[in-house]
This record gives structure tokens, sequence and C-alpha cells, in this order.
């Protein structure tokens, strides 16, 4: 069980959220967790692609009153 | 009166110092330079070979009353409420810190070569200039031009090479034998949907290859290739790769304010440093997620510059970053964090505008044009813009 890694992208002006996620993935090792927290709608196809392209797994996107938290699994880095 | 240090006079602490009154506020700047650089002019230095007059004493630019002090900066205490340079330690009551970033190859294996001999249009005019004599010794090949990690100043920065690189290669009549590709960690060629949506046609137009989610891991100059994090690899024969780009190089106590890049982590709206709220930070030094620009750093200084005379004010994340697109047209990228980026298509009279920027910097830093500035920023609010793009009538 490794580190988790908290992002808190919620209200990012540009260039957004995925800015935040590619640092977070930057620093992190497998056995990981990223929590991501963010407001911009789009972020979820985003993660998505990322995730695709990454080899990385999404545990779970949860839509909540305010925000948007995607738990991420580093299974590849 | 309040004795008020700032570290750091690019355009964050200049513009900060000279919107306070000098007979309330005891202020005194502090920086390793003596001069201040107009940035956003190393893109024309190496795409275009424009003149590096870019530079200006920093006293010079300073009103009345404001001191000046050349030392380095070596470490900041927030809990013994000391600036240490190498050779004095300065007490404060207020404390903004605008010390900039920096760009670092450090962390990337194989960019300090690659860097040493093929400059890049980020860290100086040396860099700029060496990156324009690669340019004219290019006669066909792959070109690879990219960010090498997520964070970079100012985010249309990398397109905007690759859209002058593309032209140059044109006008060079070179296009026959050039691939121009261009790399970007991110999932679309600018990270913001809206702005994508306006670039998208004009790279495919001019024949640009886009390879996304190519976040750089190392790069290996003898056999000129790049290596990203997701396992893919880029050939070239010119590399134009914008280095990573971190905080200054400062120490702190706690070291804790510092993230991992040592940006200095504040609060989005009022720039304070949270448990020191006698202490700020603006422009490209902080970890807010916005874009790292002069526009940021100008409309950071206003609100503190507020906050510090008792106003409450506070940052709306709004950006404003000028978009080079090549062939005399530009746009710029606007957006707040309440406020989805506007899809702005480019004009000649907003490539005019980032022109004429240049012209009137050094002005701007004395607070001159404020009210044509403030007028602006009303104008082309993005909830306003983007209620007008949704209501514009198709073409």
């Amino acid at each position: 069980m490794g580190n988790k890694i908290f992002v808190d992208a919620r209200g990012s002006s540009c260039p957004g959220p995925i800015v935040e996620l590619s640092k977070a993935y930057r620093n992190s090792v497998v056995g990981d967790t990223i929590e991501l927290w963010a407001t911009d709608p789009g972020v979820k196809a985003d993660v998505n692609s990322w995730a695709q392209k990454t080899k990385n797994k999404i545990d779970s996107i949860t839509d909540q009153t305010d925000k948007i938290v995607i738990i991420i699994e580093i299974t590849n880095r | 009166m309040e004795k008020l240090l700032i570290v750091g006079g690019g355009a964050g602490g200049i513009i900060l110092a000279n919107s306070l009154d000098a007979k309330k506020f005891d202020i005194t700047i502090i920086d390793k330079s003596t001069v201040n650089v107009f940035q956003p002019a190393l893109l024309y230095i190496a795409f275009k070979g424009a003149k590096p007059n870019i530079m200006k004493s920093t006293s010079k630019l300073l009103k009345r009353g404001i001191k000046f002090i050349n030392e380095e900066v070596k470490k900041i205490d927030l809990d013994a409420r000391q600036v240490i340079t190498v050779k004095n330690s300065y007490n404060y009551n207020k404390l903004v810190i605008a010390t900039g970033s920096i760009t670092d190859t450090s962390s990337i294996k194989g960019l300090p070569e690659v860097n040493a001999k093929f400059g890049d249009y980020h860290t100086n005019i040396e860099n700029a200039q060496k990156l324009w004599v690669n340019l004219n010794n290019f006669n066909g090949g792959t070109i690879a031009l990219g960010q090498s990690s997520p964070t970079c100043k100012c985010p249309p920065s990398p397109l905007e090479g690759v859209f002058l690189v593309e032209e140059f290669i044109k006008k060079k009549k070179l296009k026959d034998k050039t691939k121009i590709i261009f790399f970007t960690p991110y999932p679309r060629a600018y990270p913001a949907e809206p702005m994508d949506e306006v670039v998208e046609p004009l790279i495919k137009a001019r024949g640009i290859a886009v390879n996304t989610f190519f976040d750089v891991d190392y790069i290996d100059p003898e056999k000129k290739v790049i290596h990203s994090i997701e396992g893919d690899s880029i050939q070239y024969d010119l590399p134009i790769i914008i280095p990573p780009c971190v905080g200054a190089n400062i120490s702190y106590n706690p070291a804790t304010v510092l993230d991992s890049d040592r940006y200095i982590k504040v609060d989005k709206y009022t720039m304070q440093i949270p448990g020191y709220e006698d202490v700020f930070a603006i422009g490209d030094a902080t970890a807010i997620p916005t874009a790292k620009s002069g526009v940021t750093a100008h409309l950071q200084a206003k609100i503190v510059a507020k906050i510090l005379n008792n106003v409450n004010a506070k940052f709306n994340g709004r950006t404003n970053c000028p978009f080079d697109m090549g062939y005399g047209k530009a746009s710029f990228v606007i957006g707040s964090y309440t406020d989805p980026v506007v899809k702005y298509p480019p004009s000649r009279i907003k490539h005019f505008m980032k022109i004429m920027m240049e012209k009137i910097y050094w002005q701007s830093l004395k607070g001159t044009f404020d009210p044509i500035f403030d007028f602006y920023f009303s104008r082309t609010d993005p909830a306003k813009l983007n209620k007008h793009s949704k209501n514009a009538k198709p073409v």
C-alpha cells in the first residue's frame, strides 16, 4: 500500500486540472493513490483518456454537490 | 509607516511597489539582479531574430521613495520574520514574495546537454539567440518542439513556438523537407478545450503532427531521441524543448510552505501564506493553479496592494495570456476560477495588441495605463465573452 497523494484542482484556472494530475503522476510510484478534486466537468473525459494512455486504474469517479472526486490507483509508472 | 519588504524586482514586485503610497509604506525591493527583463520578447528573439533590447534598470522603474537593494536572498524565515541575503538580514512588518520562476534542466536526463547546444526560448536572452542560430542552420529534417514538464510559464507558449517555427520553415522554403512534431503532456494540443477548438484547425492546415500525453522522461542526445514517461519516443534533428520551470532557489522556514517544485503554497484568492497573514506571494512564485504570466503577476499585485491598504479584495483567477498563432494573428487565453476559457479566434488586432505590450510595458509598470487595463479587463470578462460567444450566429 503506497502513499495517498491529494490533488485539489477545484476552480483551477487555465490550463486546468489535468496539469495538476500530470504533476502528481510525475512524483508518484506504483502503489500510490491519487485523489483528485475538480470542478471542471471536462476532467472526467480527460482523466479517462489519461488512464487509458498511461495504463493506470481509475477506482472511482464520484459527482458530489460541489466537486468531482476521482480516485486513481497508480499501477504503472 | 508600515515596513514592507518585497523580494523580487520582476513585473509583480515592481507593479506592487508602484501601486502603494510611499508616504504610507516604507517600501524596499530586494533582488539579486539590477535589471528587469521583458520576458515575452524571448519568443521573438528565438523565432524572428528580434533585437534583444528588452531590459531596463530596476531602480529606474520605481517611483520616488521606493528603496532598491541589490542582494541575493538565500533564505526566508517566516517564524523569525527575516529575509536573509548573502550579506545581511532584514526584518519586515509585511512581506511580499515575488521571486518568479526559473528554468531547471537538471531534472531531465540528457536535457542539460541538449539545452546547451540548441538553446530554448524560456531561459534567457542568450539561450533564445542560440535557438535562433540553430534555426537558421537547419536545412531539413524533424523539428520536435514541446514542454518537458507539466508546469510551463505561459501556457500558450509551446504552441506559439510551434506556430512560429512553421512560419519560419515555410518562409525559408523548407516545408517539403521538414516534419514538425509538437509534443505535449496533455490530452490535446491546447489543454483548455475551447481554445483547443481554435488551434486544432490551424495545426491541421499547417501540417503539424501532435503527440499528446507525451510527458518527457529523458533524452538521448547521442541517438537524438526524446523518451516519454508513457513509453513513447520521438526522433529529432532539431529539438526545441522548453525546460521544466521551478520556483527560485531560496530556502524557507518552515520548508512546508513550498511544494515539490519550490512554488509557494498560498490562498488562491488573497495570496497570503496560510498561518502567516503578513506574508504574501504573487506571480510565478506561487503554486496557485492558474497561468504563470505577467498578467497574473499584475492582477495579483493589484489585489495585494488593496489588501495591504485594508481593502477587501480577492483574485478571481483571471487569465489573459497572449497567444501568437503565426502569420500576424494572435488571440488571448481568457478564463477565471469560475468561468471556462473563452473560444477566442485569432485576429490581427489582437496581434497588434500583443506587440504593443512590449512598447508600453515599461510605463505600464508605473501604473500609467491602469485605467486602460481596467477598462479592457472589464470589457473582456470571460463571463461576458462566453455569453457573447454562445449568442453569436454561426458563419
